[in-house]
């Protein structure tokens, strides 16, 4: 069924994001061993991109993480879109056309962004560092620093993302950054980790320098890759992931200092720049986090520091962005971007607490409608239940159909007191009527003339119906489409039958009115206290 | 909060399904005698079967809503529809155009996108909801959502306690029509 079809395609969707098996693909579960203990081999870009891929894939639920990895992707998007023109994977189009429209398009305006320092090498140093393991990452990063623009297209990015709801975010992270190109990076794959130290040149530290950076959202040290080339001495020295971020922290610190103290107070125009874009997506991402404020990253990250006890990026405290999925990855899922300091703590605990007392409701009232539904008391787990809620709601429907139509044909007349004979037999017997061969003559003879225009339609609808009536609705859907689509054509021709409606529009007031004030008039008559009420009355009604 | 006690017996039988029953014989009545007065030609035509079809259809939604009463959410948007259909359908065949049906329209999809708006912006406490409808379950909800009336506007907990309602209400609804068409088939 087509029900099947799509949880099927849900699923799925769910397992990309999280799918370990996939070649290009991120492996949490490696990265999340090998990342954190060995900040010596990885770069800080490859610790931040460990942390946006571990973090989402392990937590795909939280709804916050997907405005960090969004950020992240803007950054690095922007960076690799200068070099990848047209080198958008296809294999990664297919997860999601119109993701891949959008972002193309989002892609493509940045791509014809002037500043293109010696992207030759720098490509190919950044392609090895970025020799993640299976990680996405676009293998060419154009330097961040002295692009004016960078901050316009980031924010334009970032304000793209999150224009783009219904996904996942974490999909989305992982699918964005797919679409760069896996292609390249897997070049980048076959050399060794030791690729990356050795024959870095100034040039290509210096872009790892603005890499690592430009992985902070908060620190939008972009100036500072221009006069870094004494402060990348500090990486060949083998000090990568906080290490590196020490290294250069000598410059960061007088500016992400500042911006950890959850005040962009920018000190360059550049860093103004990114700050202004780090403050829109900060409000972005506060938006969707809803109780997180914007800075509250970095606080975040500073704090988690001293929570995740990392010995090699106590020193980075500012830096936020490396630190900070260590901390969201060692620890329980916290929702990325909310501060830990009392006061938003108490305001998560209350939403837990809360979402606590709804998940409650909601499983209570699964369990409850596990009776309700036939055949639903060896079903666990919401899914399948909510599968069987709909497609007994569906078949509830159908039979009303089905019976109203069987209402509309076979039954021509009902008048002479029917209304209180079938009540009191409704009510009292199910099955034989005992006036039921009295009105037998009355009713069979309109049934006369009724099939006597169109003996071969009518008989034949007739033995359906009654056939089908005591199987619940194999014959329905047929017999109504057959007759659906013939009266299609021809609904134009109702409008002739105008006589007879001046009553319709009258009758639901008419009876509603009549119906409730006799409902609350007859509440207290318990005539038809049937046998058959009592005991079903706790499980119909 | 509705606990599945209270739910169970906050639903009268017998005085629902009289009222149900009342209201339904009472359409069916009337479409009968629609039926007798108007076409004697062409009185088992494929259209006018379909016709009348919609009619009883129309009828038995009403009553069962109408027998519920409007203390419930679905029951509101059941009766609010039907309401809409009708007056559109009456306003087309009356008048060339229906600006009250047009206008009843804009009202409804305002009120539910309102509401939706409402629903999602209101981040803490939708935060759970939000990773439901994000999740799995939220393709099953919104496709619960279209069954049930009214359930575009409605976030998981009050769905499933719609739904469940709804239900109940379906069930006898099935099964008194059931027997009505077998008495009057019979």
């Amino acid at each position: 069924m087509e029900s099947a079809f799509k949880f099927m395609e849900m699923e799925s969707n769910e397992l990309n994001s999280s799918d370990p098996s996939q070649d290009c693909f991120f492996k949490p579960q490696n990265w999340d061993d090998s990342s954190l203990d060995h900040q010596q081999a990885c770069d800080p870009f490859e610790s931040a991109l460990s942390s946006i891929v571990s973090s989402p894939a392990a937590a795909n639920s939280g709804a916050g993480d997907g405005a960090m990895i969004r950020e992240l992707i803007g950054r690095l998007g922007n960076i690799c879109s200068n070099n990848n023109s047209g080198e958008i994977s296809p294999s990664q189009q297919s997860y999601n056309n119109n993701n891949n429209s959008t972002n193309t398009s989002c892609y493509g305006t940045p791509l014809n962004s002037p500043p293109k320092l010696s992207l030759s090498i720098a490509d190919h140093h950044i392609r090895a560092k970025l020799n993640v393991p299976g990680s996405y990452f676009p293998p060419s990063l154009v330097p961040l620093s002295g692009d004016p623009g960078f901050a316009e297209r980031a924010a334009k990015f970032s304000s793209l993302v999150n224009g783009q709801f219904g996904m996942n975010e974490a999909e989305f992270g992982y699918r964005s950054m797919a679409r760069v190109d896996p292609g390249k990076f897997s070049r980048g794959l076959s050399s060794g980790p030791g690729g990356r130290v050795s024959g870095s040149t100034p040039n290509s530290e210096k872009k790892d320098n603005q890499i690592s950076r430009s992985l902070t959202p908060e620190n939008g040290e972009f100036a500072d890759s221009r006069e870094g080339s004494s402060v990348s001495d500090h990486i060949p020295s083998g000090v990568f992931g906080g290490k590196a971020e020490n290294g250069n922290a000598k410059k960061r610190k007088s500016i992400s200092r500042g911006k950890a103290k959850e005040t962009n107070t920018p000190s360059s125009p550049k860093d103004a720049k990114v700050a202004g874009e780090t403050s829109e997506s900060d409000a972005k991402r506060s938006k969707k986090d809803g109780a997180s404020s914007s800075g509250n990253e970095k606080e975040n990250g500073g704090k988690a520091k001293a929570e995740s006890g990392d010995g090699n990026e106590k020193q980075t405290k500012e830096n936020s962005k490396p630190p900070e999925p260590p901390k969201d990855y060692i620890h329980v899922r916290a929702r990325r971007g909310q501060a830990t300091d009392s006061h938003s703590l108490a305001e998560r605990v209350r939403t837990d607490s809360l979402n606590e007392v709804r998940r409650e409701k909601i499983s209570e009232r699964m369990k409850f409608l596990q009776d309700l539904v036939p055949g639903c008391n060896k079903v666990t787990g919401k899914a399948v239940m909510l599968d069987e809620i709909i497609n007994y709601v569906q078949s509830l429907q159908r039979q009303v159909e089905f019976l109203s139509m069987k209402l509309a044909t076979v039954n021509p007349r009902m008048d002479f007191n029917m209304e209180a004979l079938l009540s009191k037999d409704i009510f009292q017997s199910r099955g034989s009527f005992p006036h039921a061969p009295y009105l037998l003559d009355s009713s069979s003879l309109p049934a006369f003339p009724f099939g006597y225009h169109h003996p071969q339609q009518m008989p034949p609808l007739h033995n359906t119906i009654s056939t089908a009536t005591g199987t619940q609705f194999p014959v329905n859907p047929l017999s109504a489409q057959a007759l659906h689509r013939t009266p299609s054509l021809q609904l134009p021709a109702m409008d002739g039958f105008a006589e007879s409606d001046p009553q319709v529009p009258t009758f639901f007031e008419d009876d509603l009115q009549s119906v409730v004030q006799m409902g609350f008039g007859q509440i207290q008559q318990q005539n038809f206290e049937g046998s058959m009420a009592s005991p079903q009355m706790k499980v119909e009604l | 909060m509705m606990n599945p006690q209270r739910l169970s017996l906050s639903f009268s039988s017998t005085s629902y399904k009289y009222r149900f029953v009342q209201g339904f014989i009472r359409a069916l009545k009337r479409i009968n005698r629609q039926k007798l007065a108007t076409s004697l030609l062409s009185r088992s035509s494929p259209t006018e079967i379909y016709k009348r079809y919609l009619k009883v259809k129309s009828a038995a939604d009403a009553s069962m809503a109408s027998a519920v009463g409007l203390r419930r959410a679905w029951s509101r948007a059941l009766l609010q529809r039907i309401r809409d259909q009708e007056r559109i359908n009456f306003g087309n065949k009356y008048y060339k155009y229906c600006p009250a049906g047009t206008r009843i329209r804009g009202k409804s999809t305002t009120f539910t996108m309102i509401r939706n708006i409402k629903r999602s912006s209101d981040d803490r406490n939708c935060k759970d909801q939000e990773s439901i409808n994000n999740g799995a379950l939220g393709w099953k909800a919104n496709e619960l959502r279209k069954l049930v009336p009214g359930g575009e506007a409605m976030d998981m907990c009050n769905l499933l306690d719609e739904t469940a309602h709804y239900i109940k209400c379906l069930a006898t609804q099935v099964k008194l029509m059931k027997r009505i068409a077998d008495f009057a088939s019979a």
